[in-house]
């Protein structure tokens, strides 16, 4: 009789969110293979094609891999920067410098704001008429003529500071909480021996801290593969071949060009590489996973 | 480090360097990421014209405060809020958003708690199916169910019209297209792989003990749960609403394919569509206007709630 009344309760608790994941998550995931093998506008009946998609999006001249290619370019290059940003922040504020907290709250701000508004801001900073911040500055540095930072030939480059101002905070408290759980002992034992702030970081910090700093990356390589809003933005909902990034190409497959299939095709392809980038980045931590 | 008893000597001299040179580049970067920020707080007070012939300076109604210098900053924001619907969008996004975080909390902590206190068949397999979800991307979920939700509408309307008929409701149909419910739903579904497994290993670290004193009591499973277990794990929610909170108030992907009508659109479609549109390009007043609404609610949760709420965003990663 107990049992029942158990069973009854974690039926009625489990069942409600399990069925609203299942039908709103798990079922259009699975689906999304399916479209991705087929020719469909959205409003027909879909024909069955096979693999077409996905040679279509790997064959050469598709927009698909340049589009590959800005999403690294975006993950990889701003990343540089907020990693190396980030580490010296937190390690800064985690020696305990004057003023570390007033650091830690400002330079986590950008974080909270949504990724249009910063685009917004930034396309302002950014602006050729005399609203322009970083053109009035030239400016008053004698430099007359202002700069389109935003035209597409450059926007992938305008956007590198963009994600380093909103991204690097989030990696700075990350890094910071996880060096302040590296026991003290550590540190006095390698003052005693006369370490130097450059030694103890490279062979205490840093290899104490590598399980955080690869979850970091997988966060930040993630983070680069699904990039959308700043580029949709800033392109005002049009990109073009030189700043599609993988997601920007699959909305507009799919919403603008009514090519269903293919664009889901894409979505798959990102799929797959997040879960790779997982993977690959679990194994790296595995291996080089220190105990202490 | 001098050694001891050494006052400051010429060998400190790089170390003293060094130490400047670290907190000239930490201030460099405080005013890079906070100028901004005030930048569009106070150019928001000025008018379009006084923008263009001054773009750096500050605005009338700060360097000689009064009522007439504060006209500019006061028809911006009137403008953005009914002239733009900023007021509309910011209704829309709260409504959205606090629905969704009750939902998602509440479904969520439901979840983790069976799934981290009792043992059943096909627990293992629920639970791996959660932690499925924290590897899907947004995007791959997206398109098969933007067209998949006409069925599911339909679906939900012959799971539901008896029910509605029964309470005395008339007759219902529920249309997930283009409407606040449709996105309250994706929203709570797609933030419960997350919230499930960061509760489940909350709900995992709490005292067994309480439960059976409850039991003894001849407290019911629901009532431990509600007046037990929610209060004991408060902590933990706490933490995961204000991450989803953030994720959610944010959040654009999933409206801009999912609202169509301008009159549900939350604050980043909102704040999207007039960025994007030629004729509000050189409306600058209205521009920065329309950014502080957008920006200053995650800004004031930061002010209040900033060491919980960096936890609250870290959370997972130190899990994990």
């Amino acid at each position: 009789m107990k049992n029942r009344g158990q069973n009854l309760f974690i039926a009625t608790f489990l069942g409600p969110p399990l069925l609203l994941y299942a039908v709103f998550v798990l079922m259009p995931a699975v689906n999304a293979f399916r479209y991705s093998l087929t020719r469909w506008d959205g409003l027909g009946s879909a024909s069955w094609v096979g693999l077409a998609n996905f040679r279509a999006i790997l064959a050469s001249g598709s927009e698909f891999l340049p589009a590959i290619g800005h999403n690294l370019f975006l993950t990889f290059v701003p990343g540089v920067g907020i990693l190396s940003l980030a580490l010296f922040f937190a390690y800064s504020i985690h020696q305990r410098i004057r003023g570390g907290r007033l650091y830690r709250v400002a330079f986590f701000f950008p974080n909270v704001i949504s990724g249009v508004a910063v685009a917004l801001l930034w396309v302002l900073i950014y602006s050729t008429s005399d609203v322009g911040l970083l053109n009035g500055l030239l400016k008053l540095m004698g430099h007359t003529d202002p700069i389109p930072f935003t035209e597409s030939g450059r926007l992938l480059w305008a956007i590198v500071p963009m994600s380093i101002w909103s991204g690097t905070g989030f990696f700075m408290v990350l890094f910071l909480a996880a060096m302040e759980n590296i026991p003290e002992t550590y540190y006095e034992a390698a003052k005693l021996d006369g370490a130097s702030s450059a030694v103890q970081f490279r062979s205490i910090t840093l290899p104490l801290m590598w399980d955080v700093l690869t979850t970091g990356i997988v966060f930040l390589v993630v983070g680069g593969l699904k990039f959308f809003d700043a580029v949709y933005v800033m392109e005002n909902g049009r990109p073009s071949g030189s700043t599609h990034t993988m997601s920007t190409l699959m909305y507009s497959k799919v919403f603008q060009e009514y090519n269903v299939g293919y664009g889901t095709a894409i979505s798959v392809m990102l799929f797959l590489l997040v879960l790779a980038a997982t993977a690959a980045s679990l194994r790296l931590m595995r291996r080089e996973r220190l105990e202490y | 480090m001098a050694p001891a008893g050494g006052s400051r000597t010429r060998a400190d001299w790089p170390a003293r360097l060094a130490g400047s040179a670290r907190w000239l580049f930490l201030t460099a970067y405080l005013v890079a990421v906070v100028f901004p920020m005030c930048w569009v707080f106070y150019t928001s007070a000025k008018t379009t014209q006084q923008i263009y012939k001054s773009p750096f300076g500050l605005p009338k109604v700060i360097t000689a405060p009064g009522r007439a210098n504060a006209e500019p900053l006061v028809r911006n924001y009137r403008k953005a809020w009914t002239g733009s619907h900023f007021g509309q969008y910011f209704v829309n996004s709260l409504i959205v958003v606090s629905v969704s975080l009750v939902g998602v909390v509440l479904l969520g902590s439901m979840a983790a708690y069976v799934l981290a206190r009792f043992e059943f068949r096909g627990r293992n397999a629920a639970y791996f199916l959660f932690l499925c979800g924290l590897l899907i991307p947004m995007q791959l979920v997206l398109i098969p169910l933007f067209f998949q939700f006409s069925d599911m509408g339909e679906g939900l309307t012959h799971l539901l019209a008896p029910a509605a008929r029964a309470m005395g409701l008339g007759n219902l149909t529920v249309s997930l297209h283009d409407s606040h419910a449709g996105l309250i739903l994706i929203y709570i579904a797609f933030s419960l792989a997350f919230t499930v497994f960061t509760l489940t290993s909350f709900f995992r670290t709490l005292p067994g003990e309480l439960r059976e004193a409850a039991m003894i009591d001849g407290a019911g499973e629901y009532r431990i749960f509600f007046s037990v277990m929610m209060p004991l794990g408060k902590p933990g929610i706490v933490t995961i609403a204000i991450f989803n909170f953030l994720g959610l108030w944010n959040e654009y992907l999933f409206g801009l394919v999912f609202l169509s009508s301008d009159k549900l659109k939350t604050l980043p479609l909102g704040l999207a569509s007039i960025s994007m549109q030629a004729q509000y390009k050189s409306d600058f007043g209205l521009l920065f206007a329309a950014l502080v609404i957008s920006m200053a609610p995650t800004i004031l949760v930061y002010i209040i709630l900033q060491e919980k709420l960096t936890r609250g965003i870290t959370v997972g990663a130190l899990k994990g």
